[in-house]
């Protein structure tokens, strides 16, 4: 084989060994501020839908089931901050404040697990005492959301 | 006092103390809105569980959007046993109740076992499950108003 032939040869084995290589996908900007908003939007109508049971709007079967889902998706929020992307409704100091927000985040996740522990054991009265304590979005959106 | 008064009261008693009290029934406004709540975290976290598959968003948090939508699947049934048509729900829903409860009931038993699978084996076991758990699209060409 000629000195041309094997340098072609060993260029397209890279070639093909480069294409072969997974594809490492990368979320843009726009796909990581979409993910934070569907895990505020599940905050906002859970709490909501909870809020319509102790408010007696509604009937009380999904009481329990709610403060899960509130609790389950607390978890969800803060790994969804981790990239820095202000933008959307996020302040720059969601990330300039990280400590803060993270520990608000964190207090977040450990209030809304003994809510939703609290519901299965104690129901209607327990969460009525500890739903204005476990769910403190206002607090933090003052600090961190920009005004809608 | 006398014979007839007594009997008049223990009969007032009796009656009040059977009367059966009157469920109240919601403000339709509020069934409405409280299933749209629900509806909407179904959209939401399917639409946040496939970011995290197609690298959107991160991966660790997959099982735990399976984990919402399994509980929310269970909100729904309750939500729509109150006959309150709009809001996007085809009168069908209450006129062809057996077939709409069957569904949801299989939506809220399928994505339990997704959940479960998710927690065990992580993505890779959970994906093969995903088409049949979440058949929202059949539910809604049948029962949901065309947006």
């Amino acid at each position: 084989m000629t000195r041309f032939a094997k340098f072609v040869g060993g260029f397209a084995v890279a070639v093909a060994m480069v294409t072969a290589l997974p594809i490492i996908a990368r979320a843009d900007d726009k796909d990581v501020i979409e993910y934070r908003e569907h895990i505020m939007k599940t905050l906002d109508a859970q709490t909501a839908a909870i809020g319509m049971i102790v408010s007696t709007q509604v009937g009380d079967d999904n009481l329990v089931a709610h403060a899960e889902a509130i609790a389950v998706t607390a978890k969800q929020a803060l790994k969804s901050f981790e990239a820095k992307v202000p933008g959307g409704e996020s302040k720059p100091e969601v990330w300039s404040n990280w400590p803060d927000f993270e520990k608000r985040m964190k207090d977040f996740v450990e209030k809304t697990d003994k809510l939703a522990a609290s519901a299965k054991t104690g129901g209607m009265p327990v969460v009525m005492e500890q739903m204005v304590d476990a769910l403190t979005c206002k607090g933090c959106h003052d600090v961190y959301r920009s005004k809608k | 006092m006398n014979r007839l008064s007594q009997f008049a009261a223990s009969l007032a008693v009796a009656v009040l103390a059977g009367l059966p009290l009157a469920a109240q029934a919601s403000d339709p406004t509020d069934v409405i809105d409280y299933r749209k709540h629900i509806m909407k975290t179904l959209g939401e976290q399917s639409a946040a569980m496939q970011a995290t598959l197609q690298g959107k968003a991160p991966a660790e948090n997959f099982v735990l959007h399976t984990q919402v939508l399994a509980v929310a699947a269970s909100q729904a049934l309750v939500a729509f046993k109150e006959k309150v048509e709009g809001g996007g729900s085809k009168p069908d829903v209450w006129a062809k109740w057996p077939d709409f409860e069957k569904r949801m009931k299989e939506l809220a038993a399928n994505t339990a076992d997704l959940a479960k699978t998710a927690k065990e084996g992580g993505a890779a076991a959970a994906q093969p499950k995903l088409a049949s758990a979440l058949t929202c699209k059949g539910c809604h060409d049948l029962y949901r108003e065309k947006k």
